[in-house]
């Protein structure tokens, strides 16, 4: 009986091994071909990354690509760069992270790239903001756009002969007319802490400046002067929601408005494969929230949501131009767009779903700033904060804590800035 | 006589207790099932809508999941990590937590002991970065590795638990081998460690269970391979902006099931140990 | 053989066993421990150039009001979760281990929970606290609202979930304690007219301290480095009210950029839970003398 046990024991670990040698000589590649590999942060996109993958293959023979979609590869980039497994291209969004990667040279510089004439220059300038002080160089390329404000549910506004509002009063007209018909305006879902920010967002581009968070490191202006009206507009919003919004999560408050609980939903263009995903036949759109008493002030919430950076490490930088030109192909883009609702940073004539109807005199016409949050340092949670700020609605408080939450968490970086300052003092 | 029917009524309570315990198993796990059949378009907020059954008992949820995650390849690599750090864990920890146990009253032991057992305490928040670089360094950033880390990070629990259970195991037993002029190795191995059955059971079960759930290990060890466990691949579900919980439940189901047999195989074992009368 | 030989081949065997464990448990603990230590006194974003800050990450810890309550929300956690669940599970364990009908399906049954992801567990028990609980409330006339959006109640739930899943592994340890504890005590026990409370308290608890103390440790272990159950019900919110020492440094310092900071806080959380249960191990380990 003991005998038999160990040698149950040894049996496994052999077969164990052979397990291993089988798996060992898996691994042999064509050494005549050029690796490229692509790391991209849309894990949702992963199908379509997967017939690019194919198609490129497939019409390339010097050239093998690999795109992997993972899940949380922020985490994953981060582990991989710390044991310098660097992949050739990273698929990432314009938010801090990207201003991090530049800050740590470890991208390379693709302004010598051929397609970046094609690009926006509205996405192009948002990028170059993005650097936590400026350089010569261009560090990623923007391939896709998301847009936020106020997604409503086209049928239920058309039956009850609602109009779009443009100011902030006749969004709150709008609203009482709304609650008054016994349907609820908004749905939030304020559980998860993100989902504080979109509102917070939409509004922050018409009512604070673009650049807030850079006049802060400069040690020109606070965000107490710069936030107050926004979070102030903010708190009026919530009785337009549910009772007690924070019992909901993002999940819940897509289902709720799929299941047209709602009439509107303040959030972006990347919720709707969720909504639809409950509720195929809603007839969604979208418009830009309005936050200010003018109409003309009004410009739209959008940031890229997707772009492609060359690694510093790269060897072969012609080989990722190449797969860039691919990447950029209008068909390639146009089938991305259709896939994932999003809003091309490429100029060129595209079919644009029809959720973002809208939002389409904004995009055509190139009036469009970039969300506040992707200024913020992940770390200091302001999605965290705002939900405090929303269940406590003391507006000094939170803003005083803003502010010397701010300087806590960018201690290194405002002084980078004032550094960067002083040694060019003035020369803008 | 009078004690016989005393503990008859007290196992009928115990009976009584234990099912209505279970209601608090039984409800989840019902959700997790109806879930896991329902299309994305029967999700509600409403009670009786989450509570109702799905439309059709159809098995393309599991079918998708299944392509989806890779089931086989990734099922396959779940099971040959899980296993080998599970005997790995048998043998070194058995090993170390005899040696341990058995040298009390020795200093230096007694230190190694509590060395090894406060590595329980380290966040692993603050291994993975420079883990992640050592491994690669070694050249072990691939499945061997995480096998290793894991006979590692499992250690101090179950050397913890095998020199507990040590305690319960007298001496004499070894001593009487001993004379017979056995070695302590071959002592072990002939007296020792088959008597510490239920134990190994038990560190099997925890061991696994712990493997087969984990996520970060992998992700941050294999990140840039190819190969998925089935947590990994389950990640594939989930995103910021959109969770399938259809499909995902449905996956989650599928991967629960081998454990779960694992675990009934084991708990027979953790039964029929030391009560058989193979010490005392 | 003689005396003297078979204890240096005991010695000699020990030593062989402990070196070459002790090396692995060293290389992929201890070293990278000190690597991470070593970085607890940088400004490192964990990728890029960092530089040394001395002991400012330390300094700020302590000046920290966020790292502050979350010591606070994880200690006041751990302790009520640990009572709650070695309670329940040294009940279950005896309940599981006595004579009863249908035995592999209930243990089976109990040690479901353990084994349900993260995932599953998050999204059932946010759809229980979110609907079912305020209807049920509702039904008995009382008016309610999930409790984890409250943040003076959120921990309430995030403690009902983490005894919930941990219930299982405590009860095993126990099952497997209790059948180290011989039939014949209980018989010489039934002699002398111990049962219930006064068996259980006189005869079988104090054989299975060893494992009582075991899960001790280990639950105060694992719920002040409480996770995944944060990361699947709350996520540190409501108003940052559930946010545990483990959420912060993974969050703050993995996914975000802090990661020396962060570091410096897991040195400083680790020296505390070690000191915490070698405390603990000290204390029950003198209990273990006296009886």
């Amino acid at each position: 009986m003991k005998k038999k046990g160990i040698k149950c024991l040894k049996l496994t670990l052999c077969c164990a091994a052979a397990a291993m040698a089988v798996q060992g000589c898996g691994a042999s590649s064509d050494d005549q071909k050029i690796e490229i590999e692509i790391v991209q942060y849309k894990p949702e996109a992963a199908n379509y990354f997967k017939l690019v993958e194919e198609e490129f293959n497939a019409s390339h023979d010097d050239i093998h690509l690999t795109i992997s979609s993972p899940n949380d590869a922020t985490t994953i980039l981060k582990t991989r760069f710390i044991r310098e497994d660097y992949p050739d291209i990273i698929g990432i969004g314009g938010d801090i992270n990207y201003s991090y990667f530049v800050d740590a040279e470890i991208l390379a510089d693709v302004s010598d790239y051929e397609g970046m004439q094609n690009i926006n220059q509205g996405y192009l300038d948002i990028a170059e903001a993005l650097e936590l002080v400026p350089t010569d160089g261009t560090y990623i390329i923007p391939y896709v756009a998301n847009a936020a404000g106020v997604l409503y549910n086209r049928d239920m506004f058309e039956e009850h002969g609602w109009e779009i509002p443009t100011t902030w009063d006749e969004l709150l007209t709008l609203c009482d007319e709304i609650q008054a018909e016994g349907i609820l305006p908004f749905y939030f879902g304020f559980k998860d802490t993100w989902t504080c920010l979109a509102p917070w967002n939409a509004m922050a581009v018409e009512l604070s400046p673009a650049d807030a968070t850079k006049q802060v490191n400069k040690g020109q202006t606070t965000f107490t002067s710069e936030y107050r009206e926004l979070s102030e507009k903010y708190l009026q919003l919530l009785p337009y929601g549910p009772d007690g919004p924070f019992a909901y999560n993002y999940n819940d408050a897509c289902t709720a408005f799929a299941r047209g609980e709602s009439a509107m939903y303040t959030i972006g263009s990347y919720a709707t494969p969720q909504i639809l995903s409950v509720n195929p036949e809603m007839n969604i759109d979208s418009f830009v929230m309005p936050a200010s008493d003018t109409a003309e002030g009004r410009t739209l919430n959008s940031g890229i949501d997707l772009g492609f950076c060359v690694m510093a490490e790269c060897e072969n930088k012609e080989a990722a131009y190449e797969v860039l030109d691919f990447l950029y192909a209008d068909e390639n883009l146009q089938k991305y767009i259709d896939d994932q609702n999003a809003v091309p940073c490429k100029n060129g004539d595209f079919q644009l779903s029809p959720m973002l109807d809208g939002m389409l005199e904004f995009i055509e016409s190139g009036n469009m700033t970039d969300y506040q949050d992707h200024y913020y340092p992940s770390e200091m949670s302001v999605d965290a904060l705002l939900q405090t700020f929303l269940i406590e609605q003391d507006v000094d408080g939170f803003l005083t804590n803003f502010d010397t939450n701010w300087q806590r968490y960018n201690r290194d970086i405002i002084r980078m800035v004032q550094d960067y300052e002083a040694a060019n003092g003035g020369k803008e | 006589m009078k004690n016989t029917t005393t503990a008859v009524k007290a196992n009928k309570t115990v009976m009584v207790l234990l099912i209505l315990g279970l209601s608090t198993i039984i409800f989840p796990l019902y959700m997790t099932i109806i879930i896991a059949f329902k299309q994305p378009s029967e999700m509600t907020n409403n009670i009786s809508g989450i509570l109702s059954l799905p439309k059709t008992w159809s098995l393309d949820n599991f079918r998708e999941a299944m392509e989806v995650t890779d089931f086989w390849r990734s099922l396959k690599n779940s099971l040959l990590i899980s296993v080998l750090t599970v005997v790995l864990s048998i043998i070194i920890h058995s090993l170390m937590g005899y040696t341990l146990g058995r040298n009390k009253g020795s200093k230096f032991y007694n230190f190694v002991y509590l060395f090894i057992v406060s590595g329980m305490f380290v966040p692993f928040a603050i291994l993975m970065m420079p883990l992640a670089k050592q491994t690669a360094e070694l050249g072990l950033a691939n499945w061997f590795g995480v096998i290793l880390l894991y006979v590692v990070f499992y250690m101090p629990m179950n050397v913890m638990l095998y020199s507990g259970y040590l305690v319960n195991i007298p001496l004499a037993l070894e001593e009487a081998a001993r004379v017979d002029g056995a070695s302590t190795w071959r002592t072990y191995w002939k007296i020792i460690f088959p008597i510490m059955k239920p134990m190994h059971a038990t560190v099997a079960v925890i061991t696994a269970l712990a493997v087969w759930n984990d996520v970060m290990t992998p992700l941050v060890i294999m990140a840039g391979s190819s190969q998925n466990t089935l947590p990994l691949a389950q990640l594939n579900f989930q995103s910021q902006f959109g969770t399938n919980y259809n499909l995902a439940f449905a996956s989650y189901l599928l991967s629960l099931i081998p454990i779960l047999i694992f675990y009934l195989i084991c708990q027979k074992q953790i039964l029929n140990g030391v009560v058989n009368g193979a010490v005392k | 053989m003689n005396i003297f030989s078979q204890k240096n081949d005991r010695k000699r065997t020990f030593l062989f066993i402990t070196i070459p464990i002790l090396a692995l448990f060293v290389c992929f603990n201890t070293i990278p421990l000190i690597r991470g230590v070593i970085y607890s006194f940088t400004n490192f974003r964990g990728f890029g150039s960092y530089d040394w800050v001395g002991f400012r990450n330390y300094a700020d810890l302590f000046t920290d009001a966020r790292v502050g309550k979350s010591y606070l929300f994880t200690i006041k956690l751990a302790i009520v979760t640990t009572i709650v669940v070695n309670i329940i599970s040294l009940i279950l364990a005896l309940g599981l281990n006595s004579k009863i009908r249908a035995k592999g399906f209930f243990r089976g049954a109990y040690f479901l929970p353990n084994i349900l992801g993260s995932l599953v567990v998050g999204y059932i028990f946010n759809y229980f606290f979110t609907y079912i609980v305020p209807a049920l409330a509702d039904m008995v006339g009382l008016q309610s609202t999930s409790i984890l959006a409250s943040p003076s109640k959120a921990w309430i739930g995030i403690m009902i979930v983490c005894s919930w899943q941990a219930i299982a592994m405590n009860t095993i340890i126990y099952i497997s304690g209790l059948q180290t504890v011989p039939e014949d005590v209980y018989e010489a026990g039934g002699l002398d007219g111990a049962t219930g409370w006064k068996q259980f308290r006189h005869l079988t608890f104090p054989l299975i301290i060893p494992f009582f103390s075991i899960n001790m440790v280990l639950s105060v272990k694992n719920f002040l480095m409480v996770f995944d159950q944060i990361m699947a019900l709350t996520k540190g919110g409501p108003a940052q009210s559930t946010e545990s020492i483990s959420y912060l440094i993974y969050n703050n310092g993995m996914a975000g950029g802090q990661f020396g900071f962060q570091s410096a806080n897991a040195v400083v959380f680790f020296i505390v839970i070690v000191a915490i249960s070698v405390a603990q191990m000290k204390f029950s380990g003198s209990k273990e003398e006296q009886l």
